[in-house]
């Protein structure tokens, strides 16, 4: 039996399997170090409510991880 | 790293309720620290009369107390009150909302209520308190409700208010208390609570637990050292200063006091210059003051201290809560002095040596 022919990976579909391991893996980073910023300024809050810009700002700052994934992503495409 | 270490943990801390998320906790008991009455304010209110001092705290975290307790109290009374309500309802909050082991944890710590209240019942009873003088003197921050303990103090004999308190673990202690025997007792309940915290404290050997037990530890050497300044003051033998002390602590171990001990009150002093509160208590002491106030303020301000920097250097563990508990009480206390010293007519020298702050 004659072999088919060597299967050869599409370089496209690593490509997109790369940039959504970017996005994915970023996106689970920044969940954990949202976590406890988030609960932390949900704390202060229940006390000061004065807090919630301040709470909110922090607590997004770690989704800077994130946009460098998507950014890495979209340059691999 | 911790989800590493709660992965590991998985099967043994399944025994409380839910997670620590010490993230929010210490967060928010943080946020509470910030609202307690800051220092410069105690200078103020040395000047302000009764009144005043009822109008200012009701500007504060203490509204809601002063305003519910103002239809049957007033004056100083209403002041007392509102504080030890306050001191209730805070304490309960925090064990509503901490949950697993630092939830645990503080109702533990907390349990030191239990017994004041427990210890009050068995005085006023001794002494035929009404049912309403007694209620006063509570403080429901442990796990003994107001409900509950109102309904104790309306029995009619410290025997029927002992029974009730049956399958409780103080019962052991309480079953043999015969009206002549009150302080034995009373001492022997302040016991059963360090050895319920001990018992906690050794079961597991996480981070938590053991900044607990540094905690813990620390603050027996303090009460050690008071018991220790006042017996040795008053000349009491150390057959007798050794029932009062408590093992267990940090610096003080068992091996240290018995070698402070046997020693006069001015080899005392010599003797403790060896150990880290000596820093904060030099000042305060020598062999001729007549009064042991100055050292024991500026022993609990050796405490405050200690929790507060300690808490800043393990930010998300139980020591910033344990920080926040001793400075609201030490808060509540200090107001109360306030107030009570004004009531008593006390010169404003005197009230301003007992306050510690």
């Amino acid at each position: 039996m004659a072999v088919e022919g060597v299967v050869m990976m599409d370089p496209a579909g690593l490509k997109a399997i790369g940039a959504g391991l970017a996005v994915g893996l970023t996106g689970i980073a920044s969940g954990i170090a949202e976590k406890d910023i988030g609960s932390a300024a949900i704390g202060a809050m229940a006390e000061n409510e004065a807090l919630f810009g301040k709470g909110l700002i922090l607590t997004v700052i770690p989704e800077t991880i994130v946009i460098f994934g998507l950014v890495v992503a979209l340059l691999i495409k | 790293m911790r989800l590493l270490q709660k992965f590991k943990n998985k099967g043994k801390s399944s025994q409380y309720k839910g997670t620590s998320n010490y993230a929010y906790l210490a967060t928010r008991v943080r946020a509470m620290k910030s609202k307690l009455v800051p220092k410069e304010t105690y200078p103020r209110l040395m000047n302000m009369g009764i009144s005043e001092i009822t109008r200012f705290i009701q500007e504060t975290e203490y509204k809601r107390e002063i305003d519910e307790l103002a239809r049957t109290y007033s004056g100083v009374d209403l002041i007392e009150h509102g504080l030890n309500r306050n001191l209730a309802e805070t304490f309960t909050k925090l064990i509503k909302i901490s949950e697993g082991e630092p939830n645990h944890l503080i109702t533990e710590y907390l349990r030191n209520y239990d017994i004041w209240n427990i210890k009050t019942l068995l005085r006023g009873k001794y002494y035929n308190a009404s049912t309403d003088e007694i209620k006063e003197a509570f403080v429901s921050a442990g796990q003994l409700s107001y409900t509950f303990l109102s309904e104790l103090a309306g029995k009619q004999s410290y025997s029927e208010v002992i029974s009730v308190l049956e399958g409780t673990e103080y019962y052991s202690i309480l079953k043999e208390y015969d009206e002549t025997n009150l302080s034995d007792i009373e001492n022997r309940l302040d016991k059963i609570y360090y050895n319920g915290l001990f018992n906690v404290i050794s079961k597991s050997k996480s981070k938590d637990r053991k900044l607990f037990a540094k905690f813990i530890r620390t603050e027996i050497d303090i009460k050690n050292i008071k018991t220790l300044f006042r017996l040795k003051k008053a000349g009491v033998s150390q057959d007798e200063i050794v029932d009062l002390i408590i093992d267990g602590g940090l610096e003080l171990s068992t091996n240290n006091i018995q070698k402070l001990l046997p020693l006069s009150y001015n080899d005392f002093i010599q003797a403790l210059d060896q150990y880290s509160f000596w820093d904060s208590i030099s000042d305060a002491v020598n062999s001729d003051t007549d009064s042991l106030i100055n050292v024991e303020t500026q022993l609990i301000k050796h405490s405050l201290k200690s929790a507060s920097s300690f808490s800043h250097v393990y930010p998300l563990s139980i020591v910033p809560i344990m920080d926040y508990i001793i400075s609201k009480r030490n808060e509540v206390n200090n107001l109360r002095i306030i107030t009570r010293g004004k009531a008593a007519n006390l010169s404003d020298e005197i009230i301003k040596n007992q306050l510690v702050i």
